[in-house]
């Protein structure tokens, strides 16, 4: 009897599809935690380098634990979805850029930014120190091959305000090779990670960052999603408070976090990860996080990079909520609080962005 | 019944799995709120399609001669290694297991360094896309070659036939079947490599190929672009499928079984 069998199997697939599309859309586990489960993890978008340092540091120097928090900090790469696990649910905590995050959340996701590790964006194009171009500008007027991403809103910031016609731009891959091999290649790159590692095997860059053009998202944005930052605001201050504390610790000495990463990620040496902790430095502390605290976010940052990509056409409207929205942060305080006085994220209810 | 009715009745099992695969999808976002970074719906797949037709035309293009070109070259090199494989056992001992390499190596890890090899641009994508592709028409010629009749061999022996002759009269036809067979495998591989050769090779711009478009919209949670771009990818394969179907039914009807239900 064939129908009765194919109806079963079918309504078997279905039944089996709608399973894991539930799982698919539902909020996290972790939501509904209530703060009872302070084992979390940290899904970072890239392998451990110095971009990472505090959070290694907050780890050695039991800032983590302090906050009784039982952190995991789960190494990432080019193609891990940071902030669609996140979303999803499927971490708790990641670590995106300021354009993903909006991005995201306009196509349906519901991050929330909690502590930004970058102040100024270390996004740069380097270029070979014999190359002719001195400026960035005179590198996006002329015909040379850039690679980069070029999806990327800095990427049509550039092209509004040097045209950018003439360029060839090729994608960007983690490779360094083609860029040694050929010395008129341009590469996107972080001003303290590729030109460093560069500089030690003895090839001269000029780096051109792409802050000083105006555009400069936040990076190294650590990112909840909503659920979980309504069900466990604890966990959520709390980590925050560590992560300053941490990155506090990585600015006065980044040696012992920097020997844990390199035995993780052997590709980048000691002496490479020294380097750029030390040239990373004044993008991470600026006068806002000196006022306030490392990691700091203001909303007037956030709006005005929103403006920006939806001039840019690569956001259909500037949220409206920003503060307490796009992002949240716990006042600064004396120490981490503890798991039984859960506080309630200011403007949780905020949670609805335009778009 | 008339062969239009007949070839409709063919067509009409692909259309109704088709129809219901898209509407179990449309059922499931809907019913689960699935957000669009997730899982787009089938309409907003077509309409970002539609709205970006101009673009994902000239990436269907770009991808298309990528595609093509890579098989292409795929097909020449596979007929004429394995006819030369055909040879010799000692040949094919020494040689066949060399090229199942080009069947095991990840090609995303290879991509990178052919566009070190070959510079950016369509060379470093045809590479990738013959790299994929090379495999099944070298083992497709080789095993035709090796199922030639043996009363035909041993004809050709008497004849006195030469090797050239041997190859060109005997076994380059009887292997006919079987290389269309690999082509037909090769042709949608083709695509593959061309799209992950795209991804580490390929100029951005408004003329990108598809592989750009599906990287771009992926890491802009342009999960309805990406889908639509993914499925123009499928439809460049369908058709050069369906090119090879077609100059294989063209070459094998007059006197080959297979071929009577190619067309």
């Amino acid at each position: 009897m064939p129908r009765p069998s194919m109806c079963r199997s079918l309504l078997a697939a279905i039944a089996v599809s709608a399973l894991a599309l539930a799982g698919c859309g539902s909020d996290p586990g972790g939501s509904t935690s209530r703060d009872g489960d302070r084992s979390v993890a940290v899904q970072l978008n890239w392998v451990p380098e110095p971009e990472f340092g505090g959070f290694w540091q907050a780890q050695l120097d039991g800032d983590f634990a302090d906050a009784k928090l039982k952190v995991e900090l789960i190494s990432g790469g080019p193609s891990v979805p940071a902030a669609q696990l996140v979303a999803s649910g499927k971490v708790p905590f990641g670590v995106v850029s300021g354009g993903e995050l909006l991005s995201l959340n306009e196509q349906g996701g519901n991050l929330v930014a909690i502590f930004t590790v970058f102040q100024g964006d270390p996004t740069a194009i380097m270029v070979h120190a014999q190359s002719p171009w001195q400026t960035l500008e005179q590198l996006w007027r002329s015909d040379a091959t850039i690679a980069c991403e070029s999806y990327l809103p800095y990427v049509t910031y550039l092209n509004r305000m040097y045209g950018g016609q003439n360029l060839k731009m090729v994608p960007h891959t983690t490779s360094l090779a083609n860029f040694v091999n050929d010395s008129s290649l341009a590469q996107q790159c972080f001003v303290f990670a590729e030109p460093v590692t560069l500089e030690l095997e003895g090839i001269e860059t000029r780096v051109f960052p792409v802050l000083e053009s105006g555009f400069n998202p936040y990076t190294g944005v650590v990112v909840t999603n909503r659920a979980y930052l309504d069900a466990n605001p604890a966990i959520c201050r709390d980590m925050v408070e560590a992560l300053r504390r941490g990155w506090a610790g990585y600015l006065e000495d980044p040696t012992r976090a920097n020997e844990a990463m390199t035995k993780l990620n052997p590709a980048m040496s000691l002496e490479a990860m020294n380097l750029a902790a030390k040239k990373q430095r004044f993008l991470v502390e600026d006068e806002v996080t000196r006022a306030n605290a490392i990691g700091w976010m203001t909303a007037e940052r956030w709006k005005t990079l929103a403006e920006q990509m939806t001039e840019l056409g690569k956001l259909k409207s500037v949220p409206t909520a920003i503060e307490g929205g796009v992002f949240w942060q716990p006042p600064v305080s004396a120490g981490p609080i503890t798991p039984n006085e859960p506080t309630a994220p200011p403007g949780a209810a905020a949670n609805e962005s335009s778009g | 019944m008339s062969s239009g009715l007949a070839r409709l009745a063919v067509a009409i099992p692909p259309v109704a799995v088709v129809v219901a695969a898209i509407a179990i999808w449309w059922l499931a976002v809907r019913t689960f709120d699935i957000p669009q970074y997730l899982l787009p719906a089938p309409g907003a797949v077509l309409e970002a399609v539609w709205s970006d037709r101009e673009r994902l035309a000239w990436a269907m293009l770009g991808t298309a001669i990528g595609a093509s070109s890579g098989f292409l070259l795929a097909a020449v090199l596979g007929v004429a290694i394995g006819s030369v494989l055909g040879l010799s056992r000692f040949l094919e001992r020494g040689f066949y297991p060399l090229t199942l390499l080009l069947q095991m190596v990840p090609l995303v890890a290879l991509a990178p360094i052919l566009v070190v090899w070959l510079g950016y641009g369509q060379r470093a994508v045809i590479a990738a896309a013959a790299i994929v592709a090379l495999f099944p028409v070298i083992a497709n010629t080789l095993g035709g070659m090796r199922s030639v009749d043996r009363d035909l061999e041993e004809l050709f022996t008497l004849c006195r036939a030469g090797t050239l002759s041997r190859w060109w009269r005997l076994r380059l036809p009887a292997a006919v079947p079987s290389i269309v067979t690999g082509l037909r495998i090769a042709a949608g591989l083709a695509v593959i490599g061309a799209i992950v050769g795209e991804f580490v090779s390929a100029y951005a711009g408004d003329r990108a190929p598809l592989g750009m478009v599906i990287v771009s919209a992926m890491k802009e949670y342009r999960t309805d672009l990406m889908f639509g771009a993914i499925g123009l990818a499928a439809i460049v394969g369908f058709a050069l499928f369906g090119i090879v179907n077609l100059g294989g039914w063209l070459l094998l009807r007059r006197w080959h079984t297979s071929a009577g239900d190619a067309g």
